[in-house]
């Protein structure tokens, strides 16, 4: 699996295709984020940003390989595997960017609610901030994973699902990103909060199985 | 075992029910459409089939499929190693192995050029040198020759009989009915949804292709190893001792071997690594074989792929 996710990544970092959603990414936390503002609501558009930017990366990793150099290596190993490699891929440069953000907002915003009469504590927002962005690249991963190859094959049907299933997963109430970043969003403003544990929790069991099945699918239809 | 593509597709391949055994050369044959692509595919692992499932596929395979135009960031030895990887090999061995094939193939000179410029030619050795790269012992050829240049066809039928004297699986299709004639130990033939095995002889063109005849003497009293890559025809020539240069006065006389042209090079490796190692008298090819090449049956019993109807 190593391989295969070294194979993944440097296809990725070699053909520059992640350029376009890390400047989407960046655009949003510039529009969204403000040196000296509250630190918990500056977290909050980061990690929801996180969401669609990481089903990009899926449907970059997932669609990267020309169909002749897929068949190869899934001969190799078998297509489930080289498909959780894609994904997995995706997955982890989202969290790497997630931990990075996490850090650049904890360092430039104030830690204040948004009224500023109350103090928030730096290392306990930098949990919250950090489950709630894991939170929604698990989330993200798993838009991505439905929205693209072997699930939707058809390019325009691919990007319309990845934008709708990301608004939704953001919007719908019991969604676990949405849960997260409420919970940053509505603490910055009365200064009590929780880490997200259970909605982190509950995001890892869904990618989980999305990635199962969308595996499984992988390996019925090449 | 059956396959088709999409819930609604049309059955390309059902009830296919055939054991492949190891150490065996087997062709596909079939029209245009009749499935062996989809064939060579779910023997590979790349596709599995809609009924029905296949056992017992080695660890190591590679596929090599009929065009490669792999516009990849990356160069043809930075793909190999990384496929070399992918295969569970380590990286300074798969960087050793990735030069020594483009070198069999004549293409070290294209080793460090983006695999987006390569020529459809070159790009088609590299395909297949990530597939011989492994070793692999279920090696499945997608019309693999297409596109290669004579010396790399030459040196592709070659690989493929060392691969299977090694006593891996090859599995071919190729539309040229003289490739590794003579060689393939086994011939299916797919069409109308089915799989057949077809019999040497009711196989479309000529049975056997070029052969060589290789003469060997061996130590005395020693005995020809039983599994000689090609399972070649053996015909122990009388003692023709003269009493002239260095002949050993011993009860063996020489052997002469003929087998299909591709197994020459494994035959000679065989005979020399052997234990006791023969000596080889002379090598000669021969362009028109005198006599049919009836390829050897049961060589190997045990199956190395199964595909089997049950679910």
């Amino acid at each position: 699996m190593t391989a295969l996710i070294r194979y993944q990544a440097a296809l990725l970092a070699r053909s520059q295709r992640w350029l376009a959603p890390l400047l989407l990414y960046a655009a949003v936390l510039a529009v969204g984020v403000q040196g000296g503002q509250p630190v918990l609501g500056s977290l909050g558009v980061a990690a929801a940003a996180l969401l669609p930017v990481t089903a990009w990366a899926v449907h970059l990793c997932v669609g990267q390989e020309p169909p002749a150099a897929r068949t190869v290596a899934s001969a190799a190993v078998g297509p489930r595997r080289v498909h959780l490699a894609a994904l997995l891929t995706a997955t982890c440069c989202a969290a790497v960017l997630a931990v990075v953000t996490t850090a650049v907002v904890l360092l430039v915003s104030s830690p204040v609610t948004d009224d500023g009469a109350r103090a928030v504590s730096r290392p306990s927002a930098a949990l919250a901030g950090l489950l709630a962005a894991l939170c929604c690249v698990l989330l993200g991963a798993a838009v991505g994973a439905l929205s693209s190859r072997p699930v939707l094959v058809r390019r325009g049907w691919s990007v319309a699902a990845a934008v709708l299933g990301s608004l939704l997963a953001l919007v719908t109430t019991g969604s676990p990103a949405r849960y997260a970043v409420t919970d940053l969003v509505t603490g910055s403003r009365t200064g009590t909060f929780q880490p997200p544990v259970l909605p982190s929790l509950g995001a890892a069991v869904l990618a989980g199985a999305v990635a199962f099945l969308v595996c499984r699918i992988a390996a019925r239809r090449g | 075992m059956g396959h088709r593509y999409g819930l609604g597709g049309r059955w390309v391949l059902r009830g296919v029910d055939l054991a492949l055994p190891a150490r065996a050369l087997v062709r596909v044959e079939g029209g245009n459409g009749a499935g062996k692509s989809t064939l060579l595919r779910l023997l590979a692992g790349i596709d599995a089939p809609a009924e029905g499932q296949i056992t017992g596929r080695p660890a190591r395979r590679g596929y090599v499929p009929e065009r490669f135009p792999a516009a990849l960031p990356l160069t043809a030895t930075g793909y190999l190693v990384h496929l070399g990887r992918i295969h569970g090999l380590r990286t300074a061995e798969a960087k050793r192995r990735a030069g020594e094939w483009l070198i069999r193939f004549g293409a070290a000179e294209h080793a460090r050029t983006p695999l987006a410029e390569l020529s459809k030619g070159t790009s088609q050795k590299v395909a297949v040198a990530q597939a011989l790269l492994a070793a692999p012992d279920l090696l499945v050829l997608d019309e693999a020759w297409t596109g290669l240049d004579t010396a790399a066809r030459a040196e592709l039928d070659r690989a493929v009989a060392e691969r299977v004297a090694a006593g891996a699986t090859v599995v071919f299709v190729d539309h040229d009915p003289r490739r590794l004639a003579g060689a393939a130990g086994l011939t299916l033939r797919t069409g109308g949804g089915g799989v057949r095995t077809v019999t040497a002889s009711a196989a479309t063109g000529p049975t056997s292709g070029p052969q060589v005849l290789i003469e060997v003497v061996g130590p005395p009293g020693a005995v020809l190893p039983a599994d000689l890559p090609g399972d070649p025809i053996r015909e122990r020539q009388a003692e023709e001792y003269t009493g002239a240069g260095p002949h050993p006065g011993s009860g063996s006389g020489p052997v002469r071997l003929t087998v299909p042209a591709p197994y020459s090079d494994a035959l000679l490796g065989a005979l020399l690594t052997a234990r006791p190692p023969w000596h080889i008298r002379q090598v000669v090819p021969e362009e028109a074989p005198a006599q049919a090449a009836a390829p050897a049956p049961g060589t190997s019993p045990e199956a190395a792929v199964e595909v089997s109807e049950a679910p």
